[in-house]
């Protein structure tokens, strides 16, 4: 279960004609990843699908604008799943952009009704200032035959160089009301030559005249302010008409976007293979990762849907293309959540142990460990499992957590810190602490030996032998840890550290300092203290790893010393405040303590444990497929062999 | 920004700027052949004999502006916010320039693939969203969607002016007027020692800008001293905006050189052609820029002095590359990289105005 799916490159020779018909038939088997390296042939240069691409892009641009307007299904059914050549292309492309053309002119009216909107709230704005003025506005309504008025809006950042530029044409400009980004302006000068000039600024300087209300002087401020209500209510009838419109333009192009989609979808997986393909006059070539046991089907398939001959060859990936095939990850829906934690550090490199089930059984054994309570963990258990709508896939990750803490509870004899009411099954903590204590040791050494044995395998998988002997947490720092191990029991037990662990001790050391010692290009007095240092960390680091592991007696220890402390208090108290503080101490260790718990274990997961033999820098296998549900026949028609979940779940 | 994040920056733009060329390098580099100028600064692969000169040209140019952004990045890394928001708001100036390629091709009906390769390949942070402004389908629509990021102002006076007049001068011309003032927005809100050092700089930079624009607006495209004077930006130094209302109201080139404020006045007496006032007040812009990198007690603005010079300097790298790729003549190429001052006669614009 830890080994991952053997992949193999595949490299497919097709005629440039049956393109598209090869992408949807990758497509469908949901088992190529496309390679986009450069291919080692210098010919092979040509990009084939060019054109295609940019219609696709081009066309698919043009249908997502017109989705913000309308509805337009994103994935609808597809009832025959069929090849789109150019032409196709060519003409959905063309056809969306008459349609978005027209849609366009809905969106631009739309803005004019918002623009007129506004300019009715800045025309009722200037009334009401007008109405403040104590001048003759039935003058500044018409030119006069020496005075040139403009009574407008302009941006208000350009208010200061507009006053500058109307001062050279020896107009003045009064700014007498700021209304959000618009300045309401009134300019006045002389008629005569330079009046031209000023239009010319004007227009650059985006000022939009404010046509000074007719019978201001005559009719009252309530009569202007029904005048522009009734504006207003026009405003709203003309885009309820035009939403009207839409509706209509809508209906009547429904079919026709929702078959432009499905051209669009169809033609996807060549526009996503199109960096990947490479070309020499009628033959292009692409290469990708293919789970090696779905090869054989992928040729199948090929052969069934493709006219034209064709040439598919497979190999082993090369010691030097690791770090380019994707690994495919574990399906299971009892990991699930924990590869999703997993993930949160990276993807296993290929070739590397995916740590996910290791993680899941010594995660949940020292959350369990450290946290052992019937009660608290039957309460995680419920809360996850009530939540499981909101927390998606993550809830399996509580509800297995919560059991962990159950069944740790009942071995405990712990219930809502209670420890008298359930007889333990194996130990209460609190009672046997130097055990726990030992236990704690014990699992530590064991934690740290299996992920310095899964570190040499990493290496030993990779051919990097060197590494695995003298890199860290090798077989030579395994060696001299074990003899540490051994020593340190010797010196517990005995009180002596012992020859043959002292022996084993020095040569490990001995072995790491000369392989360091070969490996720098230093100056003599520098690598003596880089050799030092470093054996010196070897020791500390091997030795504080262990202890860190102390925490998880720790912690047992310490949820059943806060439980003791929460019923003291509770014993304090009389039979409601019992209860209260019964319930409110439960609260206090599930949410406080119960979280401190997890992210002591997730250190211990990712420091102890990943950061010795997981690189995390691998890439998750994501195969070309169809964004669309496939019709009921071309599933039926598929062999059965080439089952989309079989190949994600392509672990041995 | 504190002690150390300043003392950091000092120190490495002073580390940077020996990598400024003087004119004696220039002056070598002037002798050097395209293989050996291509072998000097390592634009062996961008030379590529396959390419046809203009794709080597667009390489080249694209391959030094990324040199450019990439010591940019390097700078802005201690600064704070405000100083990082200046340097990324000079920088936008590539960002503009794929913008105004943007709107010439949607205004001529050009091919995406065609407007696509005349556009600068930039980092996140100064580049626009290309691929979405591509496929606008015209510039309103190119100038509604950039109103939506960071280019908002911009873009918004871009459309309201393209709206009002459907021309690309004035939509251009917009663009940069916002560019300019928002650059000096941005530099007038330090305090102390920077805004006295930017107030240099930008002033230089804006001094510079402005006297050229007024001399092509007033007596090239002949626009009247109020549209001439709305396009400028008053600089934080000498031409500020009482000065500029002066001069854009001046009739003839000889006024307005007369009138300028010291030192511009006897910087640029004589000067007879456009041409030649590019050249001088440019050089003026060098020197002062120099001057706050070597002196400059502040950090942001020496970072922003060197980014302008080796903007400079990147600029005369490539106007070799392109000489020699062109087969000019070698009189020509150290007219255009200013070792030699053109001897031919141009038409001054005393006559012209």
């Amino acid at each position: 279960m830890l080994r991952p799916l053997p992949m193999k490159l595949v490299r497919l020779l097709v005629m440039t004609d049956d393109l598209p018909q090869a992408s949807l038939t990758l497509a469908e088997t949901e088992s190529f990843e496309p390679d986009p390296r450069e291919p080692e042939a210098q010919m092979l240069s040509g990009l084939p699908g060019r054109d295609y691409h940019e219609f696709y892009q081009q066309a698919r641009s043009r249908l997502e604008k017109i989705a913000k307007l309308v509805p337009v299904a994103e994935a609808p059914d597809i009832d025959r799943i069929r090849v789109v050549y150019h032409e196709e292309l060519a003409a959905t492309n063309a056809l969306l952009r008459e349609r978005w053309e027209q849609a366009s002119r809905f969106e631009e009216g739309f803005r004019h009704i918002d623009e007129e909107a506004r300019f009715v709230r800045d025309q009722e704005a200037a009334l009401a200032n007008f109405a403040n003025l104590k001048i003759d506005l039935g003058t500044l309504r018409n030119k006069t035959r020496f005075l040139d008025f403009y009574v407008g809006i302009v941006p208000r950042e350009n208010v200061v160089r507009l006053e500058g530029a109307v001062k050279l044409a020896d107009h003045l400009l009064f700014n007498y009301l700021q209304r959000g980004d618009s300045a309401h302006v009134v300019i006045v000068g002389p008629r005569g030559e330079k009046e031209s000039q000023l239009q010319s600024v004007l227009s650059s300087a985006s000022f939009q005249s404010l046509p000074i209300p007719q019978g201001l002087d005559d009719a009252s401020p309530a009569q202007k302010h029904d005048e522009f209500a009734r504006r207003r209510e026009e405003l709203e009838r003309e885009r309820a008409r035009l939403h009207a419109e839409l509706a209509a333009w809508e209906r009547k192009n429904h079919e026709l976007l929702l078959d432009a989609r499905r051209t669009l979808l169809l033609a996807e997986p060549f526009v996503t293979l199109d960096p990947s393909i490479r070309s020499i006059g009628p033959l292009a070539v692409l290469s990708g990762w293919v789970p090696a046991r779905q090869v054989h089907d992928l040729k199948q398939r090929l052969h069934e849907s493709l006219i034209l001959p064709f040439e598919l060859d497979a190999r082993d990936p090369l010691a030097a293309e690791r770090p380019l095939v994707p690994s495919v990850p574990i399906k299971n829906r009892f990991l699930e959540p924990f590869a999703i934690l997993v993930k949160q550090y990276g993807i296993p490199q290929y070739g590397e142990v995916d740590p996910t089930p290791l993680f899941a059984i010594t995660f949940l054994f020292m959350f369990g460990s450290m946290f052992g309570d019937v009660g608290q963990g039957a309460v995680i258990t419920a809360l996850a499992w009530t939540l499981r709508a909101k927390l998606g896939r993550i809830y399996l990750f509580g509800v297995l957590a919560g059991l962990s803490s159950v069944l740790f509870g009942f071995l405990y004899g712990s219930i809502f810190g209670y420890e008298e009411i359930l007889p333990a099954l194996w130990k209460s903590p609190i009672h046997h602490p130097i055990l726990m204590l030992e236990i704690a040791l014990g699992y530590g050494v064991l934690f740290l030996v299996t992920a310095c044995l899964l570190a040499i395998y990493n290496r030993v998988v990779i051919r990097n032998f060197s590494g695995a002997l003298f890199g860290h947490h090798g077989i030579i720092n395994l060696v001299f840890y074990l003899a540490l191990v051994w020593g340190g029991l010797n010196l517990g037990l005995r009180g002596d550290f012992g020859t043959a662990p002292m022996l084993l001790v020095g040569v490990a050391l001995g072995a790491l300092a000369w392989f360091g010692w070969r490996h720098l290009d230093a100056p003599v007095g520098e690598k003596v203290l880089v050799v030092f240092i470093e054996t010196l960390e070897t020791i500390i680091g091997y030795v504080s790893n262990t202890l860190s592991f102390l925490r998880v007696a720790a912690f047992s220890l310490n949820h059943a010393a806060l439980s003791i402390a929460v019923l003291t208090l509770a014993g304090m108290m009389g039979t409601m405040g019992h209860v209260i503080t019964v319930i409110l101490g439960n609260v206090f260790v599930l949410v406080l303590e119960g979280g401190i718990v997890m992210i002591q274990v997730m250190r211990l997961e990712y420091y102890e444990g990943f950061s010795r033999y997981f690189s995390g820098d691998g890439h998750e296998f994501a195969p070309l497929r169809l964004r669309f549900s496939k019709p009921a026949a071309v599933v039926d028609a598929a062999p059965a062999s080439v089952s989309p979940t079989e190949a994600a779940n392509g672990l041995v | 920004m504190s002690a150390t994040s300043q003392a950091y920056l000092n120190t490495r733009v002073t580390a940077m700027s020996t990598r400024l060329l003087e004119r004696e390098q220039v002056q070598a580099l002037a002798q050097l052949s395209l293989p050996e100028l291509a072998e000097r600064f390592q634009l062996e692969s961008v030379l590529d004999d396959q390419l046809s000169k203009q794709a080597k040209s667009r390489a080249v140019e694209q391959t030094l502006i990324r040199v450019l952004l990439a010591e940019l990045a390097v700078l802005i890394r201690p600064m704070t916010a405000p100083e990082r928001g200046l340097l990324l708001a000079w920088g936008r100036k590539f960002a503009l320039f794929n913008l105004k390629t943007l709107i010439r091709g949607k205004l001529y009906n050009l091919d995406q693939v065609e407007i696509r390769e005349h556009l600068y390949d930039l980092p996140d942070g100064i580049g626009l969203s290309d691929q979405e402004l591509l496929r606008a389908e015209n510039v309103l629509e190119l100038l509604r969607i950039l109103e939506q990021g960071p280019h908002r102002l911009i873009a918004r006076q871009a459309r309201e002016v393209y709206e009002q007049r459907r021309e690309p001068f004035a939509l251009e011309a917009a663009i940069d007027q916002r560019y300019y003032a928002e650059l000096v927005r941005q530099a007038m809100q330090f305090q102390g020692e920077n805004v006295q050092s930017l107030r240099q700089l930008l002033g230089a930079i804006l001094d510079r800008i402005d006297l050229l624009w007024l001399l092509r607006f007033r007596f090239s495209y002949r626009l009247s001293p109020s549209e001439t004077y709305y396009q400028l930006v008053p600089s934080p130094k000498l031409l500020h905006r009482d000065r500029l209302l002066d001069l854009a109201n001046m009739e003839t080139f000889e006024q307005v050189l007369g009138a300028l404020p010291s030192p511009l006045d006897t910087l640029l007496a004589g000067s007879t052609s456009l041409i030649d006032v590019q050249r001088r007040i440019g050089a003026h812009q060098h020197a002062e820029a120099r001057q706050i990198l070597s002196s400059g007690r502040s950090a942001v603005a020496r970072a922003l002095a060197y980014l302008v010079l080796r903007e400079s300097d990147l600029m005369v790298l490539f106007s070799l590359i392109q000489g020699r790729l062109l087969a000019l003549p070698q009189e020509l190429i150290e007219i255009g990289v200013e070792l030699a001052e053109p001897n031919c006669p141009i038409g001054g614009f005393a006559s012209a105005a």
